[in-house]
């Protein structure tokens, strides 16, 4: 009965894709590009607007201060400080541990931008951003100036002497004018030459 | 592939030809390499630069067994042998060639400083 029951949830699970039905979402979220509820309120001008738009993002009125009016559309949305997930403590009793995250904790604006796989702006480097960079461009500079300067002066080769190439050295070919006496190149082999 | 770094000052400078006298230490002389394409056949078939060599005729056969069975390039694997097997004994000539220059400037090296060292005897030898 377990199996028929599996056989009944996998075809449930199939079956919107075959049809291209959205039926397998379970909210009607999915349906929609954009929600209204998802749009912040206007700018708070006075302190009870102040108070309230606190209250909506869960915030203590002394702990909310929004973006400027800048006409970006941010609205009363909180300028949160930037704390990544990774920056987080691993080892408290979170809500959502896997967000690192408490429950009805407001979201900061860049949320998205510092989850734990992304940017962690509160990271502790152990060298600055400039000392790091000309670090690499000094390794590769030297690197490349070694490799330029062997491969000039002493490039890896065979034990052998240059190719030869017949035609005194393919006179004509490599641009030389018949104009001009053509110097005699010959290339000879390790044997007696025939009497 | 015996790649490595052999350079030194009495050491031949394998991106130059030869600098002694090639007859030099032959009493019978050498034979001159043989060239069996022409410089026509060569631009007929399109021969790229660095295989006009002295194995060109067998590059123009490899050529032309590929284009007349195009697109079973297998079926060359002979002709194409044959002008690896060329290319490979025209490395080893140039081996002996380089072997000879070391040689010889080895031979120069010693000669020059027996000159400074005694210069009348070396002139009387």
């Amino acid at each position: 009965m377990a199996s028929l029951r599996r056989l009944e949830l996998c075809s449930r699970l199939i079956k919107p894709f075959l049809t291209k039905s959205r039926s397998v979402s379970t909210s009607r979220i999915f349906l929609a590009e954009w929600n209204k509820d998802w749009k912040p309120g206007p700018y708070p001008k006075t302190p009870e607007e102040r108070a309230a738009a606190a209250k909506k993002y869960n915030l203590l009125p002394q702990d909310y201060e929004p973006f400027p009016d800048d006409g970006l559309g941010k609205g009363d949305y909180p300028n949160l400080p930037i704390v990544s997930e990774e920056a987080r403590d691993p080892y408290e009793n979170w809500d959502m541990p896997e967000y690192r995250r408490n429950y009805m904790e407001p979201m900061h604006l860049y949320q998205d931008m510092t989850t734990e796989d992304k940017w962690n702006p509160n990271a502790q480097i152990p060298f600055s951003y400039p000392t790091m960079v000309l670090t690499l461009v000094g390794v590769l500079t030297v690197s490349f100036v070694l490799f330029y300067l062997t491969d000039k002066y002493m490039p890896i080769h065979q034990y052998a002497m240059s190719r030869q190439y017949p035609y005194n050295n393919l006179y004509y070919l490599k641009g030389g004018q018949p104009s001009q006496a053509v110097p005699e190149i010959k290339c000879y082999t390790f044997e007696p030459a025939e009497k | 592939m015996g790649n490595s770094m052999p350079w030194g000052p009495n050491l031949p400078d394998p991106r130059k030809p030869p600098t002694f006298d090639p007859m030099y230490g032959f009493q019978n002389g050498r034979k001159e390499r043989v060239m069996i394409a022409t410089e026509e056949e060569m631009r007929m078939a399109g021969v790229p630069m660095e295989h006009r060599d002295f194995c060109a005729h067998l590059f123009i056969k490899w050529l032309k067994c590929r284009r007349d069975t195009f697109p079973q390039g297998s079926k060359c694997k002979h002709e194409k042998h044959e002008h690896e097997y060329c290319k490979f004994e025209d490395l080893v000539l140039r081996m002996k060639e380089y072997e000879r220059e070391k040689r010889l400037l080895a031979r120069a090296e010693r000669k020059r400083k027996k000159m400074a060292r005694r210069p009348k005897e070396a002139l009387e030898e």
